[in-house]
This record gives C-alpha cells, structure tokens and sequence, in this order.
C-alpha cells in the first residue's frame, strides 16, 4: 500500500482494469457463442468506458484513444444502430487483446504496445462504426474535440489539489477562466461589465437548480446590483409553486469576460431566458446601495423569495461593507416595497435538513473486504503452529497414560477438531478460484491460432474450482506452456484435419476439478498424438534411455518431461522459445505437484496436472524407516499391508515385485533409497504402503513400520535447506522432531533407477 | 455543519478518486455502486448533494435521478451528473430526468469541488 493516495487509487485502478478486462472478456466471449443479449453488450459498453473514464484521469492518453475508439464502436452496437455480427464480436475480441495490452503498457507490466497492430485495429473499428475509416487526424484526438462543448479540458488530476482546506476558493478564480476560449469576442473582458437578464423556468427549480446560488456566482465575479421583477407574480391563491413568475436584472461591474458569465449560467442555459449585454459607456456607479429587496412574506414557500436572505449570502463573502444601488435601470419597476437590509450574517438556505445521523453503514458497507496478504498469511502461520502444538499436546497426554475415555483426553479430541476447522476457515481465505487463469486463456488461443494458422476452439471447464492463491498465481505459466504446446503440436492444420476425417477446426479442452484432495488440471487436445516412435528416436539420439531400453507406451510419451528433450525440430515462434516441458515439470513439481502425459494416436493427447490444494498442511502417514521418521502424503497410499514372503517376486532375478491382487507392482526400499542405510532391508517386521503415483501406476513402498496418520504443517525444505531427491518437503511433528515428507513420485523413480534391486533379505 | 455529498458510481477508482477529492475539500462523503443502491443510500442518509455516473448496471444514472425526483423528501437535492458522455443528447437527457449539473470526466479536484460548490446551497 501506498502512503500517497494519488498512487494507491492508481493501484485499484489497475485492479479494477483487469476485473474489467475479466468481464470483458466473459461478455464477449458469450457474445461469440450467442449467448448475448442487449445487457450483454451493455455490460461491455460499460466495462470498455470504466477503462476509459479511469485511464483520462490518470492521463493516460494511448488508452483513453484506443477506449475511445472501442466503446463509440459499443455505442453503435448498444444504441441498435449497428448490428453485431460475427465479423464485429471477432473484432472486439480482438480489440480486447489489443486493450489490455495497453493496460499493461500503461501499468508498465507489459512490453509497450505493437503500435501497428493497435492503428490496426483501430481502423477495424472504425470501419465497423461509421462504415469506412475516419482520417487519422480526426482519430488522433476525439476525446479532445468531444468534450470542448463543455468548456472543459480533459485534465489530469492535480496533486496539489487534494488535501487542501475545506474553504471557498478565493474570489479572484482563475479556474473560471475557460481553457477553450476559441472566440476572441467572448475572451475579451469588457471593463465596463454586462447586463443580465435572467427569467428562470419552471425547469429550473424542477431540477434543483436555485437563483441565489447562481446570483452567489455572479457576485464572485465582480460588483453586482440586482434587481428584481416579481410583477408577474401572480397572487396567492392563483399561484402555482412549481411555475416560475420572477426575472431578476443583474448588472455586473468588473474586468470580467462574457465566457465567464456565461459560464456562471452553463448548467441552466436551456431552463432560462437569458439576455447577456455589455454595458457601454463606462462603469456604472457600483458604488452605490444595494436595491432594496422585497421580501414578500406570502409566499416563503417558493424558492425566489429566499432572495433576501440568499443575496445576503452571495454578497457576504465578497464585499464586507459596500451598498450598492441599482444601476440605470430599464428594467421593469423593482418591487421594492419594503426595504429591507440583510445582514450579512443571515445563514444559508439549507437545501436539505442536516444529515439523521445513524447513518446506515450496512448501505454502504461492500460484502466483502480486502485484506492484505501478509495478513492472512501470518495468521496461516500461527494456526500452522497451533496445529503442530495442539498434536504435541496429544501425545504428551498419550504418554502420560491417562484413559482414552478420561475427560482431558475426550476434551483433547474437540480441540483437535476445532483445530482442523480453524485450519481449513483459514485456508479457505486464501482459495481462489482459478478463473482468473483460465481467463487469461482464450486470448493465448486466437493468438497462437493466428500465428499458427490453424483452427482453433478452446473449451474451458470448472472455471470455479478453488486452490490457495499461490497455487492459481503460478499456474498461469505452465497452463499457457501446455496450451501453447497442444495447438503447436498437438493439432493439426485444418486441412490434415480435414484429410484425417476430423472437423478443420480443433478443440483443445481446459478443466478443473477437485479430485482426491488435489486439484487437477487437464488440458486436452483432438490433434494427432504423440508421435512415439520419433520421441523414442530422439530420445535414444539424446542419450536419454538406452536403445533397446523396453519402454511401454505411457513411458514413451513421457519421455518429453525429461530435460533436454525436446520434439520440435525448429524452435517455432509458438512453444519453441526454448523452453522445453522438463521446465513446465519442474515447477509443477516446485509446488508439489505431478504432470503426466496420456496420448492416444490420431485421437489426441491429455496433460493432466495435480496439484495441492494448499501449500500448507498435508494429511499424511508418519512411518519409520531406517530409524528415521517420514511422512507420505495420505493421497498416495492406496492401502498398507504386511508382506508375506510367497508374494514377493523377483524379476529378472533381482528388482523385487509383491503380488497385490493379482498383480504384481515393484517394491521400493524406502530406507535405501533415501540412501538411510546401504544393506539390504529385512522383510520380518517390516510393512508394505501400497502407492498410486500420479500416472496412475503403483508402487509397492517398503518401511519398518506405520505410526500413524496425521495431518502435518508443511516447512517447505528449499527455504531451510535445499531440494533433496525423493523429498517434497518437511514437517515438525508432535514431539518436536523434524520429519521428511517423501515425495512418492520421485521415490519410485528413484527406486526404479537405484540399484534398490536384489539383495531383500529374507529373514526366515 | 459538514455537507454529505453520495456519491454514486460502478467503477471503484471513480469512487475513490471522488471520495479523495471531497474529503480533502471537508465533505463528508457515502458512496453507493449503482441506481438502485444509490437510491438505497439516498434514503439511509439524506444528503445535501449527489454526483453519480450515468452508465451503471442494474439503473443507469438517468434512472437513478428520475426516481430521486419522484420522491418529495429529494425532490431538490441538487445532482450532478459526472460521466464523459458529451454529446448534447446526453446531456438533455439527464437534463429531462432532473440533473442539476454536470461533471465531465475527467476532472481536476479544483473542478470537481467547484461544481459542487455551484449547486451547494
């Protein structure tokens, strides 16, 4: 947060931008499947004018054309005059991109704005609005020409400006001086002053407009005398309050322009006869009494007979003591009958009782509220150490021995209940659905389409779907990688496609869902597949696996995850960059998470990420291995045996299976892999996990004994210490001592690649 | 005696940006995001003046005002109609719901509070 409050309204600014730019993209894009409707559009109108109305604050000029052009395109759309066709939602989409880039410009996020692709579009949308381009010149500055009318300049937002006292600008206001000042006659001050005649209409009042503001004004110009008509005032039995029966005739000394006067009039110009003449000859004695006012006490009700009070009130603050007499007057006798000096102090005309005070804050007071993160996340924090303490509290009354049933050990249980649910309220802040990446999306298609040049349909699924915040910020990299990927890779052009008996155009599909604890993201395409003998091929030319190394189909396609592969044989514009899908692994796997890889010759290929749902806590199964205790996460295990020795197989005469149903799945020493112990485990005693990796394949895991299950606070071990093979992370555990968190995944592999082979001792 | 002004407008930097500019001027400011509730906080608080926006969701700012003026206790609680809509029509348009002024964005503080200053009795 900044101190400076001209910077933090920049800030939401930008925040508001790209919600702006969310919805935006939401209407269009229910535009383009004709899901629209007149509201639709609005919504779209109002979100590309919100960009426009924040950007001319802030000065940003290349946004504010660029919204312009967008939303007087939105306006031919909204009013009917235009109707929005395919061509024009495709067009907006694009205008949207083009959009946001200048956002990102302005924000100085993103790279400066492709100039020509900017101009481009803003000569699609003109064609679209008015049916052929506007010459650039008038392009160049519409907003400006459009609000001179006013006689106001766009202007940006002063500094200065703020924080000044609440007290009346002094009376000489230069702020009245019009910047667009295009007639000389009007500019030129007249010495002398002017003669106003002013006969208000019903209107006027109608609209909350009040002549004694508006003789205030005139009295902050210069010297005024005012005179009042009233003889159209009908009596009071026939007098209608809403009808307007005065005319005043105000004469106005001083070096003052008619701009100026007329400005004072601006707003009730059309609700008013209005006749603004120079005096000639010189200034009129100013020096004189005010005329005396007529205060007629008939008709309080209606708002001219506030006169005298009112013109006490415009006068007070300009001159403390001058009297002055009406000027020459050809103005109709003034009704002065009973004269009447005000004092200056005479309060104002309230236009409305003072504020009821209990205000109602629930009016106001928005349903949410925004928090900084560091916030929440001290306060993940502490409950992270609460949980840790509350599970060392239950082992210390364990060990004391005191009865399961006993009343603190019954209390204890609660408190860990309470302590769960104080866990998941707080992690529950920091989800947030993943929307916000799977928006970003649509527009990375049509881009990589059009570089492509193929046909692309984009199907997005579980948009809601929530993860901790962190998880949704660093999955907008990989998701963009593979989605990159599969319309690079994966599809086809439209005329393979077409050749392959499949529609030109491809659909590439991203999902959420929550599955088991985890939250997965599926991005699949109907393209041609992983080509497996070239991946094969490359890989053996890269030294990556052996050439008669016997790989099944899933290991094939995975083959791509490793690094220093990759199948493009030109690095394309699209997903060559360098950046090959070992990378995307990695920091999948940097926030505990798995990709896999499924592919299906000329059918297509599905990348499946999981992912934790939370960084924080994991619920897992403490074991014991080689005296060392661990923790496998519990959504791995599928289930937990003793191994009998008649199960236990030896392929090859060395890498050990198990038979589990009927099916025999690899073992892996826990103990040595992690490199604990160097001999070989005995099975006596010992315990089998059986695991699911994210593949879907099982490994059988092998350790000394299960102590548990517990939910345990994540301490990430690359912040303490550094990334340790076939380790996610650690954890404190309830007596205080640091355990490691295995990483099952990368322990199979391991094992698979260690020499954890042979020597299983059987102990008879 | 401090004046309330409400503030009424959907997009959350023109409210603060108001809100900025007219509590460093010494009103007191509520704030409402669209004509509905606009004319919920118009009853809840009663104040002296009100700026909105004319493009909103759910009751544009023509809407707004309209109903405003149906009612006695607002009937001449002056409106200023803040929005970059500059075209005549626009203009006779919240003329003919019942504005009282308007506001052109964007605005300078000095202006914004000027205006204000204009309808304020």
């Amino acid at each position: 947060m900044s101190d400076d409050p001209f910077e933090a309204i920049k800030v939401t600014f930008f925040q508001e931008c790209s919600e702006l730019l969310g919805d935006l993209e939401t209407n269009l894009l229910a535009l383009e499947t004709g899901e629209g409707d007149i509201e639709t559009i609005n919504a779209v109108f109002r979100a590309v004018h919100s960009v426009k109305g924040g950007a001319g604050a802030f000065g940003l000029e290349d946004l504010v054309r660029f919204a312009h052009v967008f939303e007087t395109l939105m306006d031919e759309l909204r009013s009917g005059r235009k109707e929005c066709d395919d061509v024009t939602v495709k067009t907006l989409l694009r205008a949207s991109d083009v959009l946001a880039d200048h956002i990102a410009a302005a924000q100085g996020t993103g790279a400066p704005v492709d100039a020509a692709r900017s101009a481009g579009l803003v000569a699609e949308l003109e064609v679209l609005t008015h049916g052929k381009a506007t010459p650039a010149v008038a392009a160049a500055a519409p907003v400006v020409a459009d609000e001179d009318d006013f006689g106001f300049k766009p202007l940006t937002l002063d500094l200065a400006d703020f924080g000044a006292p609440a007290e009346l600008p002094s009376l000489d206001l230069p702020a009245l001086d019009l910047p667009s000042l295009d007639l000389p006659d009007l500019a030129a001050p007249s010495a002398a002053g002017w003669r106003i005649v002013f006969r208000p209409h019903p209107r006027l009042y109608a609209s909350a407009n009040d002549v004694s503001l508006l003789l205030r004004e005139l009295t902050r110009l210069g010297q005024t005398s005012v005179e009042l008509d009233a003889s159209g005032l009908p009596s009071l039995e026939a007098l209608d309050a809403e009808d307007a029966h005065l005319i005043w005739t105000i004469v106005l000394t001083g070096d003052v322009s008619e701009a100026a006067v007329r400005d004072v009039f601006d707003f009730v110009e059309m609700d008013c006869d209005l006749s603004i003449t120079a005096l000639d000859g010189g200034s009129p004695s100013v020096e004189t009494a005010l005329p005396p006012l007529p205060v007629l006490d008939a008709a309080t009700a209606e708002p001219e007979f506030d006169l005298a009070a009112l013109l006490a009130q415009a006068k007070a603050p300009v001159e403390a003591a001058p009297v002055a007499a009406p000027v020459a007057a050809p103005a109709p006798a003034p009704v002065a009958t009973a004269p009447k000096p005000v004092a200056p102090a005479a309060p104002a005309p309230a236009a409305a009782p003072p504020a009821a005070a209990p205000s109602a804050p629930a009016a106001v007071a928005p349903v949410t509220i925004r928090v900084d993160l560091d916030r929440v996340d001290r306060l993940i924090n502490v409950v992270g150490e609460l949980v840790i303490q509350q599970a060392m509290l239950a082992q210390r009354v364990m060990e004391s021995g005191l009865a399961r049933s006993s009343d603190i050990a019954l209390g204890l249980e609660d408190l860990e209940l309470l302590t769960r649910d104080i866990q998941d309220s707080v992690m529950a802040i920091r989800a947030q659905p993943v929307k916000s990446v799977f928006q970003r999306m649509p527009r990375l298609v049509r881009e990589v389409a059009e570089m492509t040049g193929k046909r692309v349909r984009l199907v997005t699924s579980g948009e809601d779907t929530e993860v901790d915040k962190t998880v949704v910020e660093r999955l907008a990299e990989p998701i963009t990688h593979m989605l990159r990927n599969a319309i690079d890779h994966g599809l086809e052009s439209p005329e393979e496609r077409e050749a392959a008996g499949k529609p030109a155009e491809g659909t590439v599909r991203l999902a959420a869902l929550h599955r088991s604890g985890r939250i997965v993201i599926e991005i699949a395409d109907d393209g041609k597949g992983i080509n497996r003998p070239r991946v094969r091929g490359i890989a053996v030319d890269r030294g990556l696996i052996a050439e008669d190394a016997v790989l099944t189909d899933d290991e094939v396609d995975n083959l791509i995850f490793l690094p220093g592969f990759s199948t493009a044989e030109t690095i394309t514009d699209v997903s060559g960059r360098g950046v090959g899908m070992d990378v995307v692994r990695r920091s999948i796997q940097a926030l505990g998470g798995r990709i896999s890889i499924s592919s299906n010759p000329g059918k297509g290929s599905t990348f499946t990420l999981s992912l934790p749902l939370t960084l924080a806590v994991l619920d897992g199964m403490v074991v014991s291995a080689a005296g060392q205790t661990l923790v496998a996460p519990l959504s791995a295990i599928v289930e937990s045996l003793t191994p009998r020795i008649e199960d236990v197989h030896y392929v090859g005469g060395h890498d050990a299976v198990i038979r589990f149903r009927e099916e025999f799945v690899p073992m892996v020493d826990v103990g040595r892999v992690m490199g604990f112990r160097d001999d070989a485990t005995t099975l006596t005693g010992g315990v089998v996990m059986i695991v699911e990796t994210e593949a879907g394949s099982r490994a059988a895991l092998l350790v000394d004994a299960i102590n548990g299950q517990r939910q345990v606070v994540i301490k990430s071990l690359e912040t303490h210490y550094r990334q340790v093979d076939g380790v996610s992370a650690a954890t404190i555990l309830g007596d205080g001592s640091v355990a490691l968190i295995l990483d099952i995944d990368a322990l199979v592999i391991a094992g698979r690649r260690k020499s954890n082979r042979p020597e299983l001792k059987m102990a008879s | 005696m401090t004046k309330t002004i409400l503030t009424v407008d959907d997009s959350r930097t023109m409210r603060d940006m108001l809100m900025l500019a007219l509590k460093g001027a010494g009103y007191r400011v509520v704030q409402a995001e669209d004509g509905v509730h606009g004319l919920e906080v118009l009853r809840a608080e009663n104040p002296d003046i009100v700026i909105t926006d004319i493009n909103m969701p759910r009751m544009d700012g023509f809407g707004f005002i309209e109903g405003m003026r149906a009612d006695p206790d607002h009937k001449a609680t002056p409106v200023l109609v803040l929005t970059t809509e500059s075209d005549a029509a626009k203009k006779q348009r919240a003329r003919e719901a019942g504005a009282t002024g308007w506001i052109v964005k964007p605005f300078d503080p000095a202006k914004l509070v000027d205006a204000v200053r204009r309808v304020a009795a």
